[in-house]
């Protein structure tokens, strides 16, 4: 693990779950599912990150500390959330560190939740989910579960980090993009990824709490969306529109 | 072929100081932090988008919990549109669990000033999804005669 990045366990780590991350990012797609497991699955914080390269604030939940970025777990899985934006230049060793942590417990597939911006987002009904893969073989699994493969374009933001080192250290990881907002919190796209995330991670989750609150969550996010469309500007998120050219 | 006026020093005057309000709009919007809300107007500020088509301008805003029926947008002068919106319940701090403010808000409020010159008179507005769409036609200054 990286000198400049630590991770401290509060408890016993689990062995061979799979591990989720949800950070901010388009439509806060993957802090809202990551939210609503902690409090659907009932998952504990089992470890935390302490680095001198995230900004200087800690989150204080019930008047105690708390680092932005956290690990929460039960048997079955375990789950890396950021309360905070994560600027473009600390994205690398913060998901290197994480994805080193969770190989050194045996982590069976890293998943990734996030958004895919779509325009006129109000006007589409039913939301799509797609999917990309570290792997072939991880990728036939996303498709033998009747997932929609991402086939091309670019990715932008920490899932990007995620994948390529997942590839290169042989990890199978998968991210899941679901339709959202650019700007706006989407409560409705993290309830539509959570429902393919139960195909490939077997997790049971009840999405129907989470789309009552879409409200409240929607007004709650608002600042963190801020923080967040911030950051997605200097890392050029919009680079995600761009039709990429063919390199053989 | 078009004959350009020449310009008297007034208006000159007059364009560099509204452009200097500009600057000094897009200075206040973009870099000075600020809290979303403002307890004492009672007010929580929107997140917002301006999107620059090539016939149009769509501002959407976000607007959780408001009112269909009491959505108000204003134009404001040719280039900016404030807008109102009641909520369907009082937000207090204590909802967030945070005590140490204290405040309530039923209105979501924001003035959005346009980049580019619009037909404010002939605006569209609609509300899907708790999204409120402004739809701007723009002004084309310059049009090349047949």
């Amino acid at each position: 693990m990286s000198e400049e990045v630590k991770i401290i366990e509060r408890k016993e780590i689990p062995r061979n779950t799979v591990m989720l991350f949800g950070f901010p990012d388009v439509g806060l797609v993957g802090v809202i599912a990551a939210s609503h497991l902690i409090s659907d699955l009932d998952l504990t914080e089992v470890a935390y990150m302490d680095s001198r390269l995230l900004p200087p604030l800690i989150v204080l939940h019930e008047g105690l500390p708390h680092s932005p970025i956290r690990i929460f777990g039960n048997h079955d899985v375990l789950l890396a959330v950021s309360e905070t934006a994560i600027s473009a230049d600390t994205i690398y060793p913060v998901m290197h560190a994480l994805i080193d942590w969770g190989r050194s417990k045996n982590v069976k597939m890293m998943i990734s939740m996030s958004g895919i911006p779509v325009q006129d987002r109000q006007d589409i009904e039913k939301l799509k989910v797609f999917a990309a893969a570290s792997s072939p073989e991880t990728l036939k699994v996303v498709r033998d579960e009747g997932l929609e493969v991402l086939k091309e374009g670019y990715m932008v933001g920490p899932q990007a980090v995620m994948m390529q080192y997942c590839a290169n250290t042989r990890v199978p990881a998968i991210t899941l993009l679901a339709q959202c907002f650019f700007k706006y919190p989407d409560p409705e796209a993290a309830a539509a990824l959570l429902k393919e995330l139960k195909k490939i991670a077997r997790i049971k989750v009840d999405v129907s709490k989470l789309l009552e609150k879409g409200e409240e969550i929607r007004l709650r996010a608002r600042d963190v969306m801020k923080r967040t469309q911030q950051e997605m500007s200097k890392m050029k998120k919009t680079q995600e529109y761009d039709i990429p050219m063919y390199v053989s | 072929m078009s004959t350009r006026r020449r310009r008297s020093i007034f208006e000159i005057i007059n364009e560099y100081f509204e452009n200097l309000e500009e600057w000094t709009e897009r200075f206040r919007e973009g870099l000075i932090e600020k809290p979303s809300w403002d307890h004492r107007a009672c007010t929580m500020e929107p997140l917002r988008d301006i999107m620059v088509a090539p016939t149009e301008v769509i501002v959407t805003v976000d607007l959780p919990y408001a009112e269909e029926n009491r959505i108000r947008v204003k134009p404001v002068g040719r280039d900016t549109i404030e807008i109102f919106a009641k909520m369907k319940r009082k937000i207090r701090f204590d909802d967030f669990g945070m005590t140490h403010y204290k405040g309530e808000f039923q209105t979501l409020h924001c003035r959005t000033r346009i980049p580019i010159p619009i037909d404010i008179d002939k605006m569209e507005v609609r509300f899907k999804k708790g999204i409120l769409e402004i739809r701007l036609p723009r002004k084309h200054g310059h049009e090349i005669p047949e």
